[in-house]
């Protein structure tokens, strides 16, 4: 049943003398909802984007499907197409529609026919609950609703995992439960997702492992019970008493 | 008309009438010289900014070192064609293409060429500009759905560029049907050298060049408009119909309290906890 998708082995990344990522390993396995959890700075969103190649790791290893992507012969796009990402700040393209957004992927990466894309876009769209504003421009909708067009976007393109970059920080809090609400669904469905969040009570209702990390380094991850209710680390206890008393 | 008029409306009256067609055709060559060269320097800009903005990859020397190059090449193209005048370019380029190579250019067509690489240079900075002003979150978001660099230009930067340079388009092409009169030194006949004609026929020079400083105005002021017209055509409607009445936004949480279900990793058969089994 368990296959392994992403395996991440000392993996480092330096920005100028910054160490942000020290030494990273881990891995997920297909079907995982993982979330990453751990104070600002601690190396989280970095440690995403590496994934994704946004960033080039300074030194360590990321193997998809046991297969190296930092070596020259990967084509990067074709492994993106195949990792979704969802960001912070939406990062939907501000010249097309609600629905071009979705297609365009499509169309010119998958090199899918207009109707086919089309029909695929608006299954997605559906699922997130936007296809009646498939004519709007992004500048034209909600955070939130902005939020589930880009879930719906990574979708389109039917990736085997999905990587979700604090989903939920640049929303308002009237907002956050309609993309938690999402993103509960699409984990029902066995999508495997590697989310970095703030949202305490989303990462322990919803995933399936709990990553804490903390000033570059993976410092504990298990289930969601034992990290939120017996965690062993002093900073991870720390760490969630802040949310759990704040 | 066998008797020449004595006061100042006679004298444009007259002119119009006797010259009318010479005004005209003149400003027709400004015209002409002015679109065509502010197009063909738009595509210029286009190319030299779409260069100069390409992510050079140290990781194939030989690839990096012919990218250096060539920016080297197009950042003094755009140096020296921004830093000397118009004027002194069209002598130059003019009469040294005559003694040096012996092509000689005639005047429509190297006032064509000597505007557009003007044009292109001053295009090349703004077209950069215009990409640098995307922001690069529009690049990551292009990126993580797998599109190359020239799909990512294409599709999602260029466009917008487009769109944010375009009152500086209009800038440039305002600028060009003033500036052609600067061609008048290689002899093309175009508004300004048309008009010193007509005026030095019968030395009515504050005449004609009051007709002149009309004709001028018109042109800038109605292309103007013209391109604040296509502006606001690009941008779209300002509101959006909704795919299917019937729908609304069911997803909105208009209290944004969400309580999360105990289990739900273990709770798959069951879907329809938000939706109501939609």
């Amino acid at each position: 049943m368990s296959e392994t998708i992403l395996t991440i082995s000392h993996l480092r990344k330096d920005f100028g003398s910054n160490q942000v990522l020290k030494d990273v390993d881990f891995q997920v396995e297909k079907g995982d909802v993982t979330c990453i959890i751990g104070a600002s700075g601690s190396g989280k969103s970095t440690l995403l984007r590496c994934i994704n190649l946004l960033e080039t790791p300074t030194s360590g290893e990321i193997l998809f499907h046991g297969q190296s992507i930092l070596t020259g012969k990967v084509d990067q796009c074709a492994y993106r197409a195949k990792v979704g990402m969802v960001f912070q700040s939406f990062n939907l393209f501000n010249n097309m529609t609600v629905l071009e957004n979705c297609m365009v992927g499509q169309t010119m990466v998958l090199k899918k026919g207009k109707e086919e894309a089309r029909q695929a876009a608006m299954l997605y769209l559906e699922r997130v609950g936007m296809a009646p504003y498939i004519n709007a421009k992004p500048r034209q909708i909600s955070g939130g609703q902005k939020q589930r067009v880009a879930i719906a976007r990574a979708l389109a393109m039917d990736p085997e995992i999905l990587l979700f970059d604090e989903p939920t920080s640049a929303l308002d809090p009237e907002m956050v439960g309609e993309v938690l609400s999402v993103m509960t669904d699409l984990a029902k469905t066995g999508l495997t997702m590697l989310v970095v969040t703030h949202e305490m009570a989303f990462a322990r209702a919803v995933s399936s492992k709990v990553v804490f990390m903390n000033d570059g380094v993976i410092l504990e991850q298990g289930d969601p019970e034992s990290i939120f209710t017996n965690p062993k680390e002093q900073r991870t206890k720390e760490f969630l008493s802040r949310y759990i008393n704040g | 008309m066998n008797s020449l008029p004595d006061d100042f409306w006679g004298w444009v009256v007259y002119l119009l009438r006797q010259y009318g067609s010479s005004f005209l055709r003149g400003a027709g060559t400004t015209m002409l010289i002015a679109v065509i060269s502010t197009a063909v320097g738009c595509l210029i800009g286009f190319g030299v900014g779409i260069v100069q903005t390409t992510p050079t990859d140290k990781a194939h020397p030989v690839k990096y070192f012919l990218m250096k190059l060539v920016r080297f090449l197009l950042d003094a193209y755009v140096e020296i064609f921004r830093g000397t005048p118009m004027m002194v370019q069209a002598m130059f380029i003019y009469y040294g293409l005559a003694q040096l190579f012996n092509i000689h250019l005639g005047t429509m067509e190297a006032a064509l060429f000597i505007v557009s690489i003007n044009t292109g240079a001053y295009m090349a900075e703004t077209v950069r500009g215009g990409i640098l002003s995307i922001d690069p979150g529009q690049t990551e978001g292009a990126k993580a759905i797998g599109m190359t660099h020239v799909q990512t230009m294409n599709a999602v930067i260029l466009p917008q560029a487009l769109r944010n340079i375009m009152p500086q388009i209009g800038n440039n092409l305002i600028i060009n049907i003033k500036d052609t009169c600067v061609l008048s030194v290689i002899g093309t006949v175009e508004l300004f050298f048309a008009t010193k004609s007509v005026a030095g026929a019968m030395y009515t020079y504050f005449e004609a060049f009051t007709i002149t400083m009309v004709i001028y105005f018109v042109l800038t002021f109605s292309c103007s408009r013209l391109l604040r017209l296509w502006e606001s055509k690009m941008d779209g409607p300002d509101s959006y119909e909704l795919y299917d009445l019937a729908t609304t936004d069911t997803l909105a949480h208009t209290t944004g309290l969400y309580s999360y279900p105990k289990k739900p990793r273990e709770n798959t058969q069951n879907n329809d906890i938000r939706d109501g089994g939609r």
